[in-house]
């Protein structure tokens, strides 16, 4: 009996590891607020739940601004910046974690840890001023019009946007 | 020379507003004896009020010629650090731009003295073009902007006054496209522009030559700015104060999503910053220095609102973003 269940949990097992070549499956995330789940991703839709700061979330779609997500009890939309991308990792190092939160997981991407250069307090304290790193940065220095040259090359095109202001019950 | 009366003036101002604040709180004190006085904070409230009214004002005189004036002035007199007798004079209260971009380079200039540029020119290119096009979407285009990528497995950027900012190639590393650059860039070109860290110093040096004032000590070289900056690249590693870094990450947002980036670029990398841990030393400092990702992102979420909702066809660019060689 036993003997016959192993290949099925073997190919159970496997599963969720074929479907993440795929798609962003099965990603968790915890919540960063209070916040309403929506049954569409609009301001306005029906809300269709809720959940509170540090729950931990399931995402399942991502949509413009918007996320979708389960929790324990429901299903909904819930914007991206209220949300947390990722379990929490003990681990010391971030590699990778950006891949991970743009979607891009597994891109193969290696991180040296070789000759690690830190930059702590003590190193910028004992610092002296470099004359020519700072001539050679100041070479680099590009005009406003280089700048569009460049913008219009990756076809940016400028939009109108108001400054953000600080959210309510948030310091300035 | 100029700079010498610019020096006396500024020297007599801070004494008119020493004796002023001092006044304003001995009278504060006399009107209500049962309350505790405390002096420094009086001097404090003073500062800031002087620094809030006077700096800012932005230059009217940003044109490009000023700009190379102000590296002109900076090369003859900051050749080495050691040479303090050779600085020009600083006025700490209303600093003009080129004072600015003096101040920055000293703090940048002592910053590649701990991790020098990333030997790359086509890196630092990239960099380059990218930074100047969001600070084009400031409020200060006009600055000299200039960008640099240093030899550090640490995550970290800086910013010093008058246009100068700097990213460690560890911090690059965790990067994947070209939008999350133009955020972690906007952050720190928004610094610039609301002078946080520039007030942080004056506030300081105010202070101090409030104390020199008080003790009959006041020296001269109180304006030198290598006094001001203190030893090396210290100043770098000092924290603002928090709400400078939600302001930062607000109007960082801002300008590279005005840029035609997508939105979200600033946001990725506090994401994949929050999944650091704390003991991890690579964002000791960062982590030291700026409130924790998470409630970086919750800030944001909160300023974002519904604002981003609409925002359909920022770029992310990823095809182009340069690799780094190593």
């Amino acid at each position: 009996m036993i003997k016959n269940l192993k290949p099925l949990l073997i190919a159970i097992l496997m599963l969720p590891m074929l479907h993440a070549g795929f798609s962003i499956a099965a990603e968790t995330g915890s919540a960063l607020k209070n916040d309403n789940l929506r049954a569409e991703p609009y301001t306005d839709a029906k809300v269709a739940g809720s959940f509170t700061r540090g729950e931990s979330l399931e995402i399942l779609k991502k949509q413009g601004a918007w996320l979708q997500v389960k929790t324990k009890k429901n299903t909904g939309w819930v914007r991206m910046l209220s949300v947390k991308r990722g379990t929490a990792t003990t681990s010391n190092k971030t590699s990778g974690a950006l891949a991970l939160a743009s979607g891009r997981a597994g891109t193969g991407q290696v991180v040296s840890t070789t000759g690690v250069r830190g930059l702590s307090e003590q190193d910028l304290k004992a610092a002296k001023f470099n004359e020519t790193e700072i001539k050679t940065l100041e070479s680099y220095t590009l005009s406003a019009e280089q700048g569009r040259q460049f913008a219009n090359a990756g076809k940016l095109k400028t939009i109108a946007f108001a400054n953000l202001k600080a959210g309510k019950g948030d310091s300035k | 020379m100029r700079t010498l009366v610019k020096n006396k003036q500024s020297n007599l101002a801070h004494k008119n507003l020493l004796t002023a604040s001092l006044l304003a709180g001995l009278l504060s004190a006399l009107s209500l004896p049962s309350m505790a006085f405390d002096f420094k904070d009086a001097l404090k409230d003073a500062v800031q009020k002087e620094i809030g009214q006077k700096a800012e004002p932005i230059t009217p005189a940003e044109t490009p010629n000023s700009n190379a004036s102000a590296v002109d002035a900076a090369t003859k007199n900051n050749t080495t650090t050691s040479a303090e007798a050779t600085q020009p004079a600083f006025n700490w209260k209303n600093p003009s731009k080129d004072e600015e971009i003096a101040l920055g380079r000293e703090i940048a200039g002592n910053l590649l003295g701990a991790a020098p540029l990333v030997k790359d020119a086509a890196l630092q290119k990239y960099v380059n073009s990218v930074g100047r096009w969001v600070a084009s979407q400031s409020e200060r285009p006009d600055l000299p902007w200039r960008f640099g990528v240093i030899e550090s497995d640490d995550l970290n950027a800086f910013a010093a006054p008058g246009g100068y900012i700097m990213l460690t190639k560890g911090l690059y590393r965790q990067l994947t496209n070209e939008a999350q650059l133009a955020g972690v860039l906007g952050h720190e070109i928004a610094h610039i522009v609301k002078k946080h860290q520039l007030k942080l110093l004056q506030k300081q040096q105010l202070l101090n030559a409030g104390a020199g004032f008080l003790s009959g000590k006041y020296a001269k070289d109180n304006d030198l700015i290598s006094k001001a900056i203190g030893s090396g690249a210290e100043i770098s590693a000092r924290s603002l104060d928090k709400s400078a870094e939600y302001e930062a990450d607000r109007l960082g947002l801002s300008y590279a999503t005005r840029a035609g980036y997508e939105p979200y670029g600033l946001p990725d990398v506090l994401q994949a910053l929050g999944h650091s841990s704390k003991n991890d030393d690579s964002v000791a400092l960062l982590f030291k220095t700026h409130p924790h990702p998470d409630d970086r992102l919750s800030a944001l979420g909160n300023a974002v609102g519904s604002r981003l909702d609409n925002i359909k066809d920022g770029k992310t660019l990823e095809n182009r973003f340069y690799q780094l060689k190593n």
